[in-house]
């Protein structure tokens, strides 16, 4: 069954999926989002850990390989909002030397950009969905750009305590950057403290999709349909352009939607898998993917967590689920000897009791009435700071499509993620430097959050670069191969930095989408 | 009833309180007044959720009472989308019931091999805690199944979640739940 064609389908209404259709609908474009997940509403957003749940992924198309298996449910997407629909919404910038590491160190890979051509989308994603922070102070790492929107956010004595610790350190800590409101912004209220952001903020304090681009691009006339299975990317018979998507509606019904321009922004694991299941005679490894580089080079971020249980009351159930405050101090490749690769500290998250973050899994080797126990005073004073470290991109982490398939007959695949040396060098040592900075603090009792080295978020597989040779797009996500197929998200990310990533993605896309409006003839066709 | 019905059936009316069968008619109640009311399982056999509510009882005290076995009983009767398992966000590989049966299973066949033929249930409370520690390190003789380290964390998760992740989970610890949008029945 064939609808209408649009200028333009976008496959996913996450962050980066939002971004587009915001600045193509705001263009005139007739725009169609397909999200494979429900519609959810702010309404949808209970404050549970076990009913924040619903908002990821059940199903797993995703097998998971290698040393390090990347764990990727509890911070994917499902549904409109995407992952951004329960993110925390820390908002770090990568830095200067992110994009340059070929060049200074000899090692991994160069964006095609600097920072300089990045920054001025920061500034601009910035007043579009507000964020809270000091820019000035952060600019003892970073160029100088424009003041953030609102002050920092309020601060509270969970994040307050480890300051002394980190003084002791010689580690600067500053307001951390947060697309949360400190003050009523844009008709959104200011955040209330509650701490319940990693299952989704109802209120709008927090910049999700919902309340930002996404809601912009519906006021400009995107359409966007949920329940909605991508499965294939269409392309003619030359192979020098995609035509649409096929894909599968809320029935189970083959759908084929036709486009001018097609975006795939169905997240960094999902976009190769796409690609790979569009194959033609004229593209036989799967769309875009002549350098074979499609799924290559897949990243993740591992963090080294330290506990502190202090005597005081430290109020860990108020703030948010991100950070209070940040450091770039260990963010040189080279911070840390033995290793290699940037670190991004940050202190003060809220608490809640139970799932993968909540203080029950403090000390995973407690149970029973010693666990019953530990409840009682971790309620009254237990606190974390964050070390996240950065991995290099590696052409082994991969994704690759396997035999067996989904309900739609599109082949599952599989994530294969390993930490090469360096990244478990930077994590143990991200450990060592996190116990000396509790210790100085005070603190009654302190330790290392150590357990499998996590997986957190997921960039790569279709990095961008110079040429079809070493990359799959250029720096706008625009694939090499076929101009009108754009990739939007940390997919395109060609070095994973160690800063959260949804900032660089919204900024990325912005600077994507608007290159692709105002070369939309030329894109188009 | 039709999966998008379905869907916005659990989008709406129910959300915040789990839908059990009681008398043939679907009523929204706590998992612990589910057990008190003695309302049947849908998926589990009486001796699998006596294992775990024994088991949850040992990894977390109150679980029993709170209704462990029957949380995880409903959760593993509705499509694995509307779960609330933490399975779900440890990429456990759906249906979880299979995930379920088989942890549940290693439990009792590794208790009978090692007591005299006594399944997990049936043992003291100091057995159970020793073989919890031992199945927490991978050190049960003769495991077969799912990595003990791996059944422990998923099972120790549902019984937090339902002795610690609710309204009176948080108010036994002197919490301030503060809810934005609070789940109905305090669940």
């Amino acid at each position: 069954m064939a609808n209408e064609r649009v200028d333009a389908v976008i496959v996913g209404a996450g962050a980066s999926g939002s971004v587009f259709a915001a600045v193509l609908a705001k263009a005139g474009k007739k725009v169609v989002v397909l999200e494979q997940g429900p519609d959810w509403q702010l309404a949808d957003l209970i404050s549970s850990d076990f009913w924040g749940r619903r908002i990821k992924p059940a199903s797993v198309p995703f097998l998971r390989e290698g040393k390090n298996p990347y764990g990727y449910v509890f911070n994917a997407g499902w549904g409109v909002g995407g992952a951004a629909l329960h993110y925390f919404a820390n908002f770090p910038r990568l830095l200067p030397n992110d994009f340059k590491i070929k060049s200074e160190h000899g090692r991994a890979l160069d964006w095609p950009i600097s920072y300089g051509d990045v920054a001025p989308y920061y500034d601009k994603v910035a007043q579009d969905v507000g964020v809270s922070g000091d820019a000035k102070a952060e600019e003892i790492w970073r160029p100088v750009g424009a003041p953030y929107p609102m002050p920092p956010m309020k601060t509270f004595r969970n994040g307050e305590i480890w300051l002394k610790g980190f003084e002791a350190a010689g580690i600067r800590m500053v307001p951390a950057a947060v697309a949360m409101n400190s003050v009523d912004y844009k008709g959104r209220a200011a955040c209330i403290h509650d701490g319940w952001c990693h299952v989704g903020c109802p209120t709008g304090a927090l910049a999700n999709p919902l309340v930002t681009y996404l809601g912009d691009a519906k006021k400009a006339g995107a359409e966007v349909r949920a329940l909605s299975t991508v499965t294939r990317v269409l392309s003619n018979a030359q192979g020098a352009k995609v035509t649409g998507v096929e894909y599968y509606d809320a029935k189970k019904e083959r759908q084929v939607q036709e486009a001018s321009v097609v975006v795939l922004a169905a997240w960094a694991a999902q976009n190769p898998r796409l690609l790979f299941n569009s194959a033609t005679e004229k593209h036989a490894k799967g769309l875009a993917n002549s350098s074979g580089l499609v799924g290559k080079y897949v990243m993740a971020h591992f963090a080294s967590g330290t506990w502190a249980l202090f005597d005081e009351d430290v109020q860990n159930h108020r703030g948010t689920t991100g950070a209070q405050f940040m450091s770039y101090d260990r963010y040189g490749k080279t911070s840390h000897k033995g290793s290699f690769g940037s670190t991004f500290i940050v202190a003060g998250s809220a608490l809640k009791t139970s799932d993968l973050g909540g203080f029950a899994n403090a000390r995973l080797d407690l149970f029973g009435p010693d666990l019953a126990a530990f409840m009682k005073r971790a309620a009254r004073g237990l606190t974390r700071i964050n070390a996240f470290g950065e991995a290099l991109p590696n052409i082994e982490n991969r994704i690759e499509p396997v035999s067996d398939k989904d309900e739609f007959g599109m082949p599952l695949a599989k994530i294969v993620h390993t930490y090469d040396q360096d990244a478990l060098a930077l994590w143990n040592a991200n450990f060592t430097e996190g116990l000396e900075i509790a210790k100085a603090t005070g603190a009654k009792e302190v330790w290392s959050g150590r357990g499998n080295m996590p997986t957190i978020h997921l960039m790569g597989g279709t990095i961008m670069g110079t040429h079809a040779g070493d990359s799959v797009t250029n720096s706008y996500g625009q694939t090499h191969e076929i101009q009108n197929l754009y990739i939007a998200g940390p997919g395109i990310f060609a070095t994973a930095g160690a800063s959260n990533p949804t900032y660089t993605i919204l900024a990325l896309s912005l600077r994507g989408a608007e290159h692709l409006a105002a070369n939309w003839s030329t894109v188009a066709g | 009833m039709h999966d998008i019905e379905r869907r916005a059936f659990v989008k709406g009316a129910a959300m915040g309180a789990l839908a059990f069968t009681v008398g043939g008619a679907e009523v929204l109640l706590t998992p612990a007044a589910a057990r008190a009311q003695g309302v049947p399982l849908r998926t589990l056999t009486a001796a699998q959720a006596a294992t775990l509510e024994a088991l949850g009882e040992t990894l977390v005290p109150g679980a029993r009472q709170a209704g462990i076995s029957h949380f995880v009983d409903q959760q593993l009767s509705i499509p694995a989308e509307e779960a609330l398992l933490e399975a779900r966000i440890l990429n456990v590989r759906p249906p979880y019931a299979n995930f379920y049966r088989a942890a549940l299973g290693a439990i009792d066949r590794a208790s009978q091999a090692l007591n005299n033929g006594r399944p997990f249930v049936e043992l003291s409370e100091a057995e159970q805690r020793s073989f919890v520690d031992n199945m927490r390190q991978n050190k049960v003789e003769g495991w077969q199944g799912p990595a003990g380290p791996f059944v422990y964390l998923v099972l120790r998760s549902d019984a937090v979640d339902v002795v610690y992740g609710t309204m009176d989970g948080y108010a036994a610890l002197g919490i301030p739940y503060m809810p934005h949008i609070a789940p109905s029945k305090r669940w």
